[in-house]
């Protein structure tokens, strides 16, 4: 078992591509990383480095405390799942499993014993005779799983290992991988774009844009504190509301298109940083929980209701989902357009203002007698406000 | 084995081929006969492969007709009789040019298939310096005829002695066919996913070993095509044998029947009898793999 660190790790193509810049991280031991990120973002490339199948351009790879850049994956002792679980089709689950084992010339009986093991661990007992063909999706990832546990790697790597099942069998293996890790206690590096999956199953968690790394933090650090737009456009489903709005010369309210906030003073202490902002424009983040219906309580004090109107109520049963319209101006940018998965990237500018009406989503009870068309008062909580500077994009604190 | 593990073999689908049809001519002919129900507009094209059939098969039959008749019988049209098989036993070393054609055909196939199929992985999944300068040159070897090469061939060979050796004939046989098979091989390769060859390498193999372990056992119905495909082409090659190997005791098949057939008088009945015999080898490999040179032949279509 061993640490994992980059430093200022860069992977720059033939043709001038930078897939990832300057990426610094430090994985402990049996810690899980999830690197997280849109397509193009450069969290497969930098898994890659690390396992060895890519060539590091630029930075220092440290395994162990050791600088592993130029040796072989084999060397590197790391194991790695991929998406499409990559098993050797002519073999059996058995041999696929202990296929590493055997090329380290490990004796015939320790191999069986081992895959046992592991067959036992993932629930493949029944199966081991069988070849990959012959399993359905979850079976052929258990095994991919035992082909990297067998070995007591010192790194798990994990490609976007469960994109390939069906949305019951991800939740189900979701779990089951993460108390496997926790299991064997060996650092993981984990990929994937799907923002739930890292969420639920880091330790910590690594934002990528554009091969960038964003912010790195505790799944809750990442969502309660994103440091810019993109992880707080990224992270969080439904996503964040984001709303242009303008501080008042005061700096205790905050004016989203006609209506007005006021910003209490434990909110300001928490983000001294806002009171240079005062008559300025910033973005102001909502999450949809941080919206509740007014009319479920008393009345809310002055200065903390939105009024919207409802276009579209969903009940998941434990909660209403309710799309609205407020006037206000929408924020568009490239990195919450890529955040959210909007296709149009090209020409937008850094940062983009305008419209009179926005979208927005809010998670309330279901006792909500909301529906459509109706003019809905959301109570806001104040304190779990967001703020970004419009032209950098960061968030506003200290 | 009990009852129960029977029946669930019995009712286990076909895995590799879930759609395929069940064998045998009574379900060919249901099949015809329901497509022609289901689409009457394709009777003409059922009328028309039925032609093509009949002219693929005429031969046959008038080889196997005609062999069974003396040179008299021949002429006039009726009677059957065993003389010209008798006759072209004594007149041929029949078994000898069996065995000299399935030497060359096993020697050539093997230097063909263990060329072509390393070469096609190192195209397929590496890259290196001159990658695509001698890939090209590969497949335009691919393009020049034999016949357009066969007299210097013939020179350089006799400056080395080769000529009248099986290894001389081998030699050109292997030659003329490995930029083929490497091209399938290379296309076969390419359909194995690269995350495959990357796991073996995570697992500890270095690329030769990827090769010998993962890679190659995989490719067995490349292998089986390519296989197929030469020994068709070789085995009925006349005009290589004809050059290389003139000696009587290293004549191939097919230039046996062609000395035969190159006298003044031609005895058709014992020249039928001799070209069955030399057709009956590949008929029997291309019925038995047909599917693997189906398969091979419309490798990277489905991609």
């Amino acid at each position: 078992m061993a640490t994992v660190t980059l430093e200022k790790v860069s992977k720059v193509y033939p043709n001038g591509f930078e897939a990832v810049k300057e990426l610094d991280l430090d994985v402990s031991e049996g810690e899980l990383m999830v690197l997280v990120g849109p397509s193009g973002s450069g969290k497969t490339t930098a898994l890659r480095m690390v396992a060895g199948l890519e060539e590091i351009s630029s930075g220092t790879l440290l395994m162990g405390g050791k600088v592993v850049n130029d040796l072989a994956p084999k060397d590197r002792n790391v194991a790695m799942v991929f998406q499409s679980y990559a098993l050797y089709p002519h073999m059996t689950v058995a041999e696929n499993i202990g296929f590493s084992l055997k090329l380290r010339k490990v004796p015939k009986d320790e191999i069986k014993r081992k895959v046992k093991d592991a067959a036992q661990l993932l629930g493949l007992g029944d199966y081991l005779d069988r070849k990959p063909a012959q399993l359905s999706g979850g079976q052929r990832q258990r095994v991919a799983m035992g082909r990297a546990i067998v070995r007591e790697p010192s790194v798990f790597l994990m490609d976007e290992p469960l994109s390939n099942l069906d949305a019951k069998m991800r939740v189900q293996m979701r779990s089951e991988i993460s108390r496997i890790q926790r299991r064997v206690g060996v650092a993981t590096f984990y990929v994937t774009h799907d923002q739930v999956e890292a969420m639920t199953m880091g330790d910590r968690v690594a934002v990528l844009h554009l091969g960038e790394l964003q912010q790195v933090g505790t799944p809750q650090d990442l969502y309660e504190r994103p440091d810019n737009l993109f992880v707080a456009a990224f992270i969080g489903s439904p996503a964040m509301n984001l709303f242009e709005a303008m501080i008042s010369p005061t700096g205790d309210e905050v004016k989203i298109g006609a209506q007005t906030l006021g910003l209490p003073d434990t909110l300001r202490q928490a983000r001294p940083a806002l009171a240079g902002y005062r008559d300025r424009k910033v973005v102001v983040g909502i999450r949809p929980e941080s919206l509740i219906d007014a009319a479920l309580g008393a009345a809310p004090p002055p200065g903390a209701t939105l009024l919207a109107d409802v276009e579209l109520v969903e009940a998941l049963g434990n909660e209403l989902q309710v799309h609205f319209l407020i006037e206000a101006s929408a924020v568009h940018s490239k990195a919450t357009e890529a955040a959210t998965g909007a296709e149009e990237l090209g020409g937008v500018p850094v940062l983009q203002m305008g419209g009179n009406k926005t979208e927005g989503v809010a998670r309330i009870s279901p006792r909500s007698l909301l529906k459509a068309g109706d003019r809905a008062v959301f109570q806001v909580e104040l304190d779990r406000l967001h703020f970004f500077d419009p032209d950098t994009g960061l968030a506003i604190w200290n | 084995m009990s009852v129960g593990s029977l029946a669930t073999k019995d009712n286990r689908p076909d895995r590799r081929r879930p759609h395929a049809p069940k064998r045998g001519v009574p379900s060919r002919a249901r099949f015809v006969l329901r497509r022609i129900r289901k689409d009457p507009a394709s009777i003409p094209i059922f009328l028309a492969l039925l032609v093509a059939s009949g002219v693929m098969l005429y031969p046959f039959g008038f080889m196997l007709l005609n062999s069974l008749r003396s040179q008299s019988q021949y002429l006039s049209g009726s009677g059957f009789s065993t003389a010209s098989w008798s006759a072209l036993f004594s007149y041929l070393p029949v078994g000898r040019e069996l065995l000299n054609s399935a030497l060359v055909c096993a020697a050539s196939i093997a230097i063909i298939l263990a060329v072509s199929s390393s070469a096609g992985f190192a195209f397929a999944k590496l890259s290196f310096r001159g990658q695509g300068a001698l890939f090209v040159t590969v497949i335009g070897c691919m393009m020049v005829p034999l016949q357009s090469i066969i007299i210097p061939e013939y020179v350089n060979f006799a400056h080395v002695h080769l000529i009248n050796t099986y290894l001389g004939a081998i030699l050109v046989y292997a030659g003329l066919g490995t930029p083929f098979a490497t091209f399938l091989m290379m296309t076969f390769y390419r359909g194995l996913p690269e995350e495959l060859v990357e796991a073996a390498v995570c697992d500890g193999l270095g690329y030769e070993s990827t090769f010998w372990r993962v890679a190659l056992p995989l490719a067995k119905p490349a292998l089986a095509t390519v296989a197929v495909l030469q020994f068709i082409q070789i085995w009925d090659d006349l005009l290589v044998g004809l050059l290389f190997l003139q000696e009587p005791t290293n004549r191939t098949i097919t230039v046996g029947l062609g000395v035969l057939s190159s006298g003044r008088v031609v005895a058709i009945p014992e020249l039928m009898a001799g070209s069955l015999i030399s057709a009956l080898p590949a008929v029997i490999v291309y019925l038995v793999f047909q599917r693997y040179l189906v398969a091979g032949l419309t490798l990277g279509v489905n991609r």
